[in-house]
Order: structure tokens, then sequence, then C-alpha cells
């Protein structure tokens, strides 16, 4: 049976190109509440570089705590190949994935779920319900259980 | 091929109505020949006839003048024999004669002079033999002497003569006539029988060509639904695809607006907290540690970070604005078709390079029998120079650049690849790299995401396409197919 972790050791990994939009999120969970440790990447191909470890097979992340914001508009790769790399491996898979995206395309959403992501959730143009959805999300985050990689 | 059947019964019908022509003409003559052969046997019998009548006459009144001799010599009964049994057998003579010369009006002058002088012999004769039983021998001889019988008889041999000379004259000319007849319907009918070989000929001709054509005609017609098929299908796909690149383009742009949008936004609502937490540390008469620091850190962080995104977002947006506008600008641009040489087209790419190629230690190579097309120049420009460009820029950095161009041309078509040894593009962005606003691998080098997009659409509006084989950290070849002659009209395809 793997460990789960409090919320407050739960390191958030943050992939989005937007640098705007990134610091719009970082500021709006921290207005939540959350302490948690932010790691920001602008693109695909650096942040699987940290996830999956310089061999690719995500072993360097085994024993913690990772919880993913993922944007599915990246400028390298897409965010689904993203999502599609993390579920199938096997250090990573049971990291909660949260889609945080402007895409609200129905069939985007369902892919989504089906490779395995855990919450979708589509940035809203205007701020205030953006705001409010980071906020909310940021109060999920502070009361959810994260299990550690394995 | 109405048309064709329309002609070919004309054609048939015409024969047909000329050959029954030619048969009926036949068959007139033929009537005619028969007809006219009818009345010269019923000439030549006339002719016999009044030739028998003409001998019998003269016979008669020679047998009635030598009764009459031989009885003025003996003066016996019995000589005159002859003359009493001529006497009956004259009228009919005559009288056959006369119903002949009512068929033929040249002798009727003639037959009805023979009745007189017949009748006026007979008379003499008649008067001298009464005499001569009256006793008066001397009498009746003296009226032989007056030689009117002679003249009578010279006079009968003369006529009858002429008569039968018209006779003969008529039958032989009527003979004449019948033998040029029947030359010419054997001449008629020899020429006749030709044609109607000829037109049997022709409408077999005719007939055979037409159904020719029309197993030609099949074939055609089969092989144009065998290529209509293909040609329906090759357009389905292509406004399928077309469709899909709209689709994905509105969805792409609509996405990449919106981002700077949420950010312009949501920066402008930070300026906000940011006023709120100024206001409240000038509103306090005594402001708090807190209260200070708050502001400080708003007026020397937030609101300079606040302002340089509002201003990133907008001329980003701006950006993209600009980015579609050229594209969609390139979509109108009216295409000139012109020879292009290919190989000048590389070259003049190749050297726009030159300075990068030399710093990075690159070469490119450009084989100098490249094909040429017939395409717009500044599209293919556009094409060439955006993937060499691209080449040059993801050269790999640990390997000295080799940049190889080839061309080959086949069946129409003009392909030519672009292969490079630099840093490769990932199998799952092998597409995406052709999106707009879309790169792929690591961004460590400027650009758009524009470029190769814009390639994809001119080729396609070339009536070609662009693609890539790769391998991730081998190397890249891009392959462009045109075809070797450009139909202009062929822009429906853009997106």
């Amino acid at each position: 049976m793997p460990d789960t972790t409090k919320a407050d050791h739960v390191t958030i990994v943050m992939i989005e190109d937007d640098e705007g939009h990134a610091r719009l999120i970082e500021r709006n969970i921290r207005r939540a509440g959350v302490t948690n440790e932010i790691i920001p990447f602008a693109d695909g191909t650096t942040a699987l570089e940290y996830l999956l470890g310089p061999d690719g097979t995500g072993v360097n992340n085994a024993r913690r705590a990772l919880l993913v914001l993922l944007d599915l508009n990246l400028p390298d790769t897409t965010g689904v190949a993203i999502l599609e790399k993390l579920k199938s491996n096997q250090h990573l898979k049971r990291s909660p994935v949260v889609i945080l995206t402007t895409t609200d395309d129905e069939r985007e959403i369902q892919r989504c779920y089906d490779l395995g992501a855990n919450v979708y959730i589509t940035k809203p143009v205007n701020y205030e319900g953006f705001a409010n959805a980071i906020r909310q999300f940021g109060m999920f985050v502070s009361v959810m259980q994260v299990p550690t990689t394995d | 091929m109405s048309i064709l059947s329309s002609n070919l019964a004309r054609n048939t019908l015409s024969l047909m109505a000329a050959g029954t022509l030619v048969l009926i003409s036949i068959m007139l003559f033929s009537f005619w020949l028969a007809n006219a052969t009818r009345d010269s046997v019923k000439l030549v019998e006339t002719g016999r006839d009044v030739r028998i009548a003409a001998s019998m006459i003269l016979t008669d009144l020679i047998d009635a003048e030598t009764g009459q001799r031989g009885y003025l010599l003996t003066g016996r009964d019995e000589y005159l024999q002859p003359y009493e049994a001529t006497k009956a057998h004259l009228t009919e003579s005559l009288s056959l004669l006369r119903s002949r010369a009512r068929e033929t009006p040249e002798i009727s002058r003639d037959a009805k002079k023979i009745d007189e002088l017949a009748a006026a012999k007979m008379q003499e004769l008649t008067r001298t033999i009464e005499i001569y039983r009256s006793g008066n021998r001397d009498e009746a001889i003296s009226l032989v002497q007056t030689d009117q019988g002679k003249k009578a008889m010279d006079e009968v041999r003369v006529v009858l003569d002429r008569i039968i000379k018209v006779m003969n004259q008529r039958v032989g000319d009527n003979l004449g006539h019948l033998e040029t007849s029947a030359r010419r319907l054997s001449w008629v009918t020899t020429i006749g029988g030709l044609s109607i070989g000829v037109f049997s000929a022709l409408a077999f001709y005719f007939v055979a060509s037409y159904t020719r054509s029309l197993v030609e005609a099949r074939h055609e017609v089969q092989s144009l639904n065998e290529t209509l098929e293909e040609r329906v299908a090759d357009r389905t796909t292509a406004l399928s695809r077309a469709n899909d690149e709209i689709q994905r383009f509105a969805y792409i742009v609509s996405h990449d607006l919106r981002a700077p949008l949420v950010n312009i936004m949501g920066f402008t609502s930070e300026l906000e907290v940011g006023t709120s937490s100024l206001k409240s540390y000038f509103d306090a008469e005594e402001p708090t540690q807190d209260q200070t620091e708050a502001a400080k850190r708003t007026a020397e962080q937030d609101i300079p970070e606040a302002l340089h995104f509002i201003r990133a977002s907008t001329s980003k947006m701006d950006g993209l604005i600009g980015a579609i506008l050229k594209l969609s600008r390139e979509g109108r641009r009216e295409l000139k078709r012109e020879r292009v040489d290919l190989h000048a087209v590389m070259t003049q790419a190749a050297s726009t390079l030159q300075h990068q190629v030399d710093s990075a230690g690159a070469t490119i190579e450009i084989p100098d029998d490249l094909p040429s097309v017939v395409a717009d120049r500044l599209a293919l420009e556009q094409i060439f120079g955006n993937i060499l460009d691209n080449a040059v820029k993801y050269l790999a950095q640990d390997r000295p650049g080799r940049i190889t161009v080839t061309g080959e041309e086949a069946g129409g078509r003009v392909r030519i690849k672009i292969a490079d040894n630099g840093r490769g593009i990932d199998e799952k962005d092998m597409e995406r790299v052709f999106e707009l606003f879309r790169r792929a691998g690591s961004q460590n080098r400027p650009g758009e995401g524009v470029g190769l997009a814009h390639v994809r659409a001119l080729a396609r509006r070339l009536g070609g396409d662009v693609t890539v084989t790769s391998k991730l950290g081998e190397g890249s070849t891009f392959e462009v197919d045109l075809p070797k002659k450009t139909r202009m009209k062929d822009t429906s395809a853009e997106t």
C-alpha cells in the first residue's frame, strides 16, 4: 500500500508556456493559502526532462508527492503527449494531473480523461472566473491526498 | 452518340431509298420494254398480214385476168372458173388489207386505192366477159386492147409494192428500236445491280463503323467512369483535408488569441488589486508594517510586472494578428505562371543564408541538374527559402552540418528533397511542425511557428504538398512534391 502524503509536502509541477498565465495561476494559488512549492516549466521538453529524469524512466522522482498542472497548448509538443507519457510511466502514473487549458473542445476533454487525466479545468477568458477557478483549485489542493510515487 | 445514330439512320435510309429507286427504274424500264416488244410483235404480225393480203390480192387479180383471157380466147366456160373462184376470195383479201390498214395509217390511202383499182379491174373483166357472152366477141377484144385492164394491173403492182415496202420499213425500224431498248435495259440492269451492290457495301460499312464507334464509346465511358471515381475520391480527400485544416486553423487561432487576452484581463485585475492595496496604504492614518510592505511590493514589483505582461500580451496579439493577416494575404495573392529553374531558386535561397551557414561550419549541396517547373516564382522562393532556413537553424550542435538537395522528375511531378543531419523531429511532432503557431523540440531558437504552415499552404496552392520524414537526433528530410506545370485555377484547397 503506497503512502499518502499530506498536502503540505506536495510539489506542484506547473507546465504552462504562457509566462503571464503562469504568474496569474501562481498568484491565485497563493491567494487561496496554498504554500506548496511550485516548479514552473514553460515548455513540454524541459518539463518532461525534469519529470522523467535524464534516463527517461522517472525513477528520479520515485517516492515524491507530485501534482501536475498541465496546459494542453504548448509550443513544442502537445499537453496530450505529456499526459500520455506521465500516465504510462510506472512511477508517475498515480500522480494527479490537472489539465488547465483554454481548450473547451468536447472531444479533447474526453480524450484527456480517457488517457487518465484527474481533473479538467477550462480557463475562463473573464478574469473573475479565471481567478475563482484557480482559487477553488488551490483550496482543493489544500485538502486532497496525493500518493507518493512508487 | 445521338448524333452518331441519327447520322447512321440518315445514311442507311438514304442508301435504301437510292437502292429502291434503282430497282423501280429497272422495273419501269423492263415494263416499258415488254410493252414495246408486244407492240413490235403486233406490228410484225400486221406486216405479215399486209404482205399476205397484198400477195393474195395480186394472185386473185392475176387469176381473174387469166380466167378472162382464157374465156375470151376459147369461148369455153370452164376457162372462166378461176375468174369465178377469185371474185369471193378477192373480197376477203381486200377486207383483210383494209382492216390492217386501219391499224397503220401510212398505208390507208394506198389500201383505199387498191380497193378502187381492184374494183375497177374487176369491173373491166366483168364487162368484157358480159360483152363476149352477148356474142359481141370483137368488141370485147377491142375493149381489152384499150390497155385499160393492163394499166390497172400495173398500177396495182406498183401500189402493192409500195405498201409492202412501207410495212417492211416500219417493221425494220421497230426492230431497231427494240434492239436499242434491249441494250439499254441490259446496261441499266448492270449499272443498277452494281449500284445496289455498292449501296449495300456502304450500308454495311456504315453499320460496321457505327458498331465500332459504339464499342469505342463504351470503352471510353468505362474508362471515364473509372477515372471519375478516382477523381471524385481525390477531390473528396482534398476537400476533407481542406476542411480539417480550416477547423484546425480556427481552433489554433481562437486558442492563441485567447491566451494573451486572459493575460491582459488578468493583469488588469491585478492592477486593480494593487491600486486598492496602495489606496489602503495612503488612506491609513498610520500604516501598519504589513500595509507599508504591501504597498512597497505593489509599487516596486506588482504594478511594473502587470504592465510588462499587459504590454507583452498586447504585442504578442499584434504579432499573431499580423501573421494571420500575412497568411491570408498570401492565400489571396494571385499566382503567376512562369518557368522557374529550381537550381537558381535554391542557389539564391542558399546565398542569403551564407553567413549563418559559414558561421555554423556547415555546407549546402545543390546539384546543377535540378528540374524546372512552371509555377509561381515567389511561392517557390518562399517554400524553399523557409525549408533551407529551418535546416540551417536547427542543425545539431555536435557535428558539422550537411544539407543536401536532390531532385527528380517523373510522371508530370517534380520531387525535391532537402535532407539535413540536424537535430531531427520526434515522430509525434512530424505533422505538428506544419501547424500554425506550433513548433517542435526544444525552444532554443527564435521563431513564431508560422514558416512551415505557410510553406505547406503555398505548396498545396501550387497543387503539391510538403511532407517530412525525420529521426530525432539524426536529421530530417523535407520532400516538396510539385506538379511539373501548375494549373492556376487550382486554388480552391487553400486555407
